[in-house]
């Protein structure tokens, strides 16, 4: 820790944590600060006392500590992160009732592309808003330096929670849990501490293998260009970042019944969904790069396990290459377990820093800048607004992600609960140079059929799903 | 090994701990993620001085069958 004097007041400043860390290195690479912001809605289908809201959003901020959260840069360079005691700041409101809703989702679109100024500065922005047909509630963007999608989960609903409290006399939530009480737990771990340095043992151990695979959501175009550009025929990795992050996101929403069904299958074979989501894009990308065995994809933790975790805030993901290698005749039941097997290990390592282990692997297989084996990175988003929240009235919402227009990753997906039925949605955030909307939609057609067809017989080998599909 | 486990869930999940008994799921009855499972058998390891085997623990669903296995890496230790 350590004191800052910023506008006249001493200020306690921590370090920024290995989460942090990854975030700030892609905005020192990437032009485009709005890299980093995330936007949000969550809208009711019933009318809202703005005033009321409004109150209830200003008790949420005083109760998460990471809606005011900033950072400062010391005389070196530094980066630091502090908090603020309160947040005074007028609360916008916006009534677009009578406004197309391509033109609000254009318009906060536009609003998720400002970037945030860095230092000693607000990293959020929020808006109440009156939408068409009924809905009403707020816009929220976010640093993802503060946040990520736990914790905006959280925040919103904090607030409607605190809403239910003011307006309908409801329990009011659990209180938060202290942020700073986190970030002094993640930075013990980092001070060489027994646990880090059995983790750097496992990642350490992963690097002596073999070299991974390079599979393409699009199929080996890219990998066999640079093959050739290279004069490597036997060429495993593909440079995948480029000069142009233009981004867009696009949202499948698979139905009630089918998500139900995918569930399901999880609970009665006791699998986790991640798994089964790892499990059917590893084979769509097999399918799409020559039925090829070795198949790493980059899996997402959200790093939320301690109650302490997941109720302080802040944004915890790291990610790490997740690699499989399954043979035609393993089933799809087996293939499932190997998967699960390979993503606890992961778990058990996840607080390794994820930026030290990219270097590493970058200079084990002396890979070339921007080069890769994974072109694809999956969330799986298991927290909903309901769950656990007895209380919560059963009022109809619904929630939106809003692209910055900036990715740094080829293709990132995302896939989340509904909160009106529970259906799975799958948002396809992607650079618009590495992919269409058309192969995107591809991608997703192939996604569930391989889901689909692996549920319904789990004992069908991997080689006749790829046959099926 | 039940109590200490039990003690241990109340880390992760908000629950009572009174409530939890051998037959308790993880999953079902608990609302446990496969992460929150593998970090609690971090805190085991740590506790007992023991190694957990991830391809072990695709057959632990209660939390008898996890003390069970627990006490057992112990005792082998």
């Amino acid at each position: 820790m350590k004191e800052i004097n910023i506008n006249g007041a001493v200020m306690q400043c921590y370090p920024l944590t290995a989460a942090q860390k990854l975030h700030n290195f892609t905005i020192k690479y990437c032009p485009l600060h709005q890299i980093l912001n995330i936007g949000t809605g969550l809208y009711v289908k019933q009318e809202v006392d703005f005033n009321l809201l409004k109150k209830a959003i200003y008790m949420a901020y005083e109760r998460f500590d990471t809606m005011r959260l900033r950072f400062v840069e010391d005389e070196d360079g530094t980066v630091y992160q502090y908090l603020v005691p309160n947040e005074d700041r007028d609360i916008e409101y916006r009534d677009y009732s009578s406004w197309k809703e391509e033109a609000i989702n254009n318009e906060l679109r536009k609003i998720t592309a400002v970037p945030f100024k860095r230092y000693n500065s607000p990293m959020n922005h929020i808006i109440m808003i009156k939408m068409p047909d009924g809905y009403n509630g707020m816009y929220l963007k976010v640093d993802h330096m503060t946040m990520d999608s736990s914790s905006i989960i959280a925040f919103n609903r904090d607030v409607l929670e605190i809403y239910c409290h003011l307006k309908y006399d409801m329990p009011m939530p659990k209180p938060m849990m202290s942020y700073f009480a986190q970030v002094e737990k993640d930075l013990a771990y980092e001070a060489d501490s027994a646990a880090k340095k059995k983790d750097t043992e496992f990642w350490t151990a992963e690097l002596q293998k073999d070299e991974p695979m390079y599979t393409d959501f699009t199929g080996m175009g890219r990998l066999l260009t640079q093959r050739r550009e290279m004069g490597e025929p036997d060429l495993r990795s593909a440079v995948i970042t480029s000069f142009d992050p233009t981004a867009a996101i696009s949202v499948y929403h698979l139905e009630e019944e089918p998500s139900a069904r995918l569930m399901q299958f999880c609970i009665d074979n006791n699998v986790p969904m991640a798994s089964l989501l790892l499990m059917g894009l590893r084979t769509v990308l097999s399918k799409f790069n020559n039925d090829e065995k070795d198949v790493s994809l980059k899996t997402c933790i959200s790093r939320r396990g301690t109650l302490l975790e997941k109720r302080s805030g802040g944004t915890r993901i790291h990610f790490f290459p997740l690699r499989t290698i399954i043979e035609p005749e393993t089933k799809f039941i087996d293939a499932l377990h190997i998967i699960q097997t390979e993503q606890n290990k992961i778990f058990r390592h996840a607080n390794y820093d994820p930026i030290e282990h990219t270097i590493q692997r970058q200079r084990a297989f002396k890979l070339r800048p921007g080069a890769s084996y994974e072109s694809i990175s999956l969330t799986y988003q298991p927290m909903t607004l309901r769950q656990n929240a007895p209380d919560m009235p059963d009022i109809p919402y619904k929630s939106m992600w809003y692209s910055n227009g900036v990715a740094a990753q080829p293709l990132y997906l995302t896939v989340m609960h509904r909160p009106e039925d529970n259906g799975l949605n799958f948002n396809f955030e992607y650079r618009k140079d590495a992919v269409t909307e058309y192969e995107m939609e591809y991608l997703y057609y192939y996604l569930c059929r391989v889901l689909f067809r692996g549920i319904e017989n789990k004992e069908r080998t991997v080689g006749e799903i790829l046959e099926l599909i | 090994m039940i109590d200490k486990i039990k003690e241990l869930i109340c880390n992760y999940v908000e629950a009572d701990a009174a409530s939890i008994t051998e037959d308790t799921k993880f999953i079902e009855d608990l609302n446990f993620t496969s992460y929150d499972f593998m970090c609690m058998l971090g805190d085991l390891e740590e506790e007992y001085g023991i190694t957990v085997d991830e391809s072990d623990i695709l057959n632990i669903h209660t939390v008898g069958e996890a003390a069970e296995y627990i006490e057992k890496l112990a005792r082998e230790k």
